[in-house]
């Protein structure tokens, strides 16, 4: 029997996103705005989460990204974020990734639309919201 | 009387930064909580008076990667007291509106290798197209920091690409190797 690993859940800050990450559905979720004080430190422990979760086999994971709005080391982080899925992925993990955006965000279709360019594995769709 | 001279003082104060558009502004040193309470400040005043979500946004972001560069970069700094603090940095902030437009302007003082370095930087930027910046910004994403970055390449580029004019930046020589560094962007 496999311990199922607790999911990792950050609340939404004044201006840091909420996250929820669980390992055992297969689910990641991030959501808001993300322009912490220190962005490294805030990305830092879903970093590791992801990295430990995914080096093993294991389900699908669908990942679901709505972000309004980022500042550029958030960006940075979410590049991290994404190295770690496209590797994942190229090592035979099946993932799923939705960049959701509100139809008329300018900047975040274009964000995803230029995210989307560096996955070949991993299945990155740009969705608009309903 | 003396109360009369004290008010005419800071009437000048406050017409002269009128005068330059200001609807907001601020110098010293500057923290995260500031620049989160004048950003959170910032987008009640657009707002009000623009609906255009797109515009907003691009004048926040310009107005966050400013203010952080001021508080990472700036030559005035003032070390954290514990762990749980950030460095603060001194500088100037003013965000206002020149013929209709936002624009976005931050200065501090830095040292004479980082003028060089923003110099060769800006002015690269200032003279690419949105699609040249968009490249640019792409390919920094995927590389690790410059040597005595904290990210602020990728910043400077974010600037560049949301401004609607081409950046303007200047510097003033203050002697002994530091100078004033001046970031002009319109939104």
């Amino acid at each position: 029997m496999t311990r199922q690993p607790t999911p990792l859940a950050i609340a939404a800050g004044e201006r840091s996103p909420r996250v929820l990450f669980d390992a055992g559905k297969g689910t990641l979720h991030i959501s808001g705005e993300s322009y912490p004080e220190d962005a490294a430190a805030f990305f830092g422990p879903i970093l590791c989460a992801l990295q430990e979760q995914l080096n093993e086999a294991g389900p699908p994971l669908q990942v679901d990204l709505e972000l309004v709005y980022f500042n550029s080391s958030s960006a940075k982080a979410l590049m991290n974020i994404f190295q770690i899925l496209e590797s994942a992925a190229a090592r035979g993990r099946q993932i799923a990734i939705n960049w959701h955006y509100h139809p008329d965000d300018d900047t975040m279709e274009e964000f995803g639309q230029d995210f989307a360019e560096d996955f070949k594995h991993a299945d990155f769709r740009v969705v608009p919201r309903e | 009387m003396m109360s009369q001279r004290l008010a005419e003082a800071y009437y000048g104060f406050k017409c002269d930064q009128d005068g330059k558009g200001a609807i907001l502004s601020y110098s010293g040193f500057v923290s995260e909580s500031i620049l989160f309470s004048l950003g959170e400040t910032l987008r009640r005043r657009v707002e009000h008076e623009d609906s255009d979500q797109n515009h907003t946004k691009r004048l926040f972001s310009v107005f966050v990667e400013q203010v952080q560069n001021v508080i990472r970069y700036s030559a005035e700094q003032l070390p954290p007291r514990n762990p749980q603090e950030t460095p603060l940095g001194s500088g100037l902030i003013v965000v206002g509106m020149e013929e209709q437009a936002f624009f976005v302007v931050c200065a501090n003082t830095i040292t004479l290798q980082q003028k060089e370095q923003l110099e060769a930087r800006l002015t690269a930027l200032a003279a690419m197209d949105k699609d040249a910046l968009r490249a640019v910004y792409r390919k920094k994403l995927k590389e690790p920091p410059e040597e005595g970055s904290l990210g602020a390449s990728l910043g400077l580029i974010e600037v560049a690409r949301r401004s609607s004019r081409p950046i303007e930046f200047d510097f003033l020589d203050l002697q002994e190797e530091r100078f004033f560094f001046c970031l002009k962007v319109f939104v």
